[in-house]
């Protein structure tokens, strides 16, 4: 008896001592883990969206909660007023799994200024070629007002050929973003003004 | 005593040098040597978790009960490597990425778990200590080795640096899958080689 009961003690010791390190660990090194990330998988993303230096940007940065969500969008000023946004969002039900893209949007002009993909697990050559500039750059210029759609389903952009799952997750995942914009534009400048 | 020591910190070197002698870590020595660099890192991580994993697992020997010592190890090794994982990727994210899904297998990683077995669990921490960390930097000489092999002649560069002029044409064989199989056989076959012309015995373990 008192056998078992020493192995469940030490082993419950161990496992104890163990996901504390751990904790330890993950809450100490987070927000380096976070800078890493903005650096080397949305980097070049915003460099794309906002035209400028990856370095540049990465600093404009807030978090916005919506729901339950916590989504990350990054902003440039122009003359101190705030002019282009990009919005990270989940595109839900890609072949396989969600898409995380970002979507910037040119509040001056009211339109889109681009779509990228940040990370994806989709089939290479066929969902993958959602990273090539063909596709992605059909968002460039789209309206901010009206949600987007593809061809099939009565709206403007091209799907990829064998790929009509993934490229609906991006529309999706754009459409989120539109509407969390128009919903949270005000939360969102508000947050960029208390910053300084 | 330092004599104990010192053989036991060059033994790792060569008399049970993995994945060569000691034939274990097969799947990562196969799957990310593609490139010097990426060998070296993933050869050097697995060296910090095997020093550690066998220091900590030798410290805790005679409180384990031996019914629950896989498991116990399991979980310390596992932790470690958790811990090597979140180093990686808030130090050297591009590495990280590069050996992705390799990092957690280190936890079943058999090198770890056989010489936590094998040695760490017989002997003391010290000692215990510097057989980890000579098999591993046996482990990451070894992947550099292979990664260099295969990135000179499969890619034509050492360490992402030009080795060849222009007219190489690389043998990109080398960097695929199959590549890896004949690196290790050829670099086995030599290893054997030289053992035999210098008349020594084969020491496993």
């Amino acid at each position: 008896m008192s056998d078992i009961v020493r192995m469940v003690v030490v082993l419950s010791l161990i496992a104890g001592v163990c996901s504390t390190a751990l904790t330890a660990a993950n809450i100490l090194l987070g927000p380096q883990i976070e800078k890493q990330t903005d650096l080397y998988v949305r980097g070049p993303a915003l460099e794309r969206l906002f035209g400028k230096p990856a370095a540049e940007v990465l600093g404009n940065k807030v978090i916005i909660t919506a729901g339950e969500q916590e989504i990350p969008v990054f902003f440039t000023r122009e003359d101190q007023t705030v002019s282009t946004l990009a919005i990270e969002a989940i595109g839900k039900g890609g072949f396989g799994g969600d898409l995380k893209i970002m979507v910037g949007i040119d509040l001056g002009a009211g339109n889109m200024t681009g779509m990228e993909v940040v990370s994806h697990s989709e089939t290479p050559g066929l969902g993958a070629r959602i990273e090539e500039i063909s596709f992605r750059r059909q968002w460039k210029g789209l309206p901010v007002s009206d949600t987007v759609a593809l061809i099939d389903d009565g709206g403007t952009l091209d799907a990829i050929s064998g790929a009509t799952t993934t490229s609906g997750a991006a529309v999706r995942g754009t459409n989120e973003a539109l509407l969390f914009v128009r919903d949270y534009q005000d939360e969102i400048l508000k947050t960029i003004s208390e910053l300084k | 005593m330092g004599q104990k020591l010192l053989s036991t910190l060059t033994a790792g070197l060569w008399k049970r040098i993995p994945p060569f002698r000691l034939v274990l870590g097969l799947c990562p020595a196969l799957a990310v040597t593609m490139s010097a660099e990426n060998g070296l890192g993933m050869g050097i991580a697995t060296a910090f978790v095997l020093t550690l994993s066998n220091g900590a697992v030798s410290a805790l020997r005679n409180i384990i009960p031996s019914k629950v010592r896989i498991a116990s190890y399991i979980v310390i090794i596992a932790t470690l490597v958790s811990i090597v994982e979140i180093l990686m990727k808030a130090y050297f994210f591009p590495l990280a990425e590069q050996l992705g899904i390799y990092i957690p297998l280190i936890v079943v990683n058999c090198i770890v778990l056989g010489r936590a077995e094998g040695f760490a669990s017989k002997n003391p921490p010290l000692i215990s200590m510097i057989d980890g960390l000579s098999v591993g930097a046996g482990y990451a000489l070894s992947l550099t080795l292979i990664g260099s092999v295969r990135e000179i002649f499969g890619a034509g560069s050492w360490f992402g640096m030009p080795v060849f002029g222009e007219s190489f044409e690389p043998m990109t064989f080398l960097v695929s899958a199959p590549g890896a199989f004949v690196t290790i056989g050829a670099l086995l076959a030599l290893q054997n080689l030289y053992s035999r012309w210098r008349g020594e015995k084969f020491i496993q373990g």
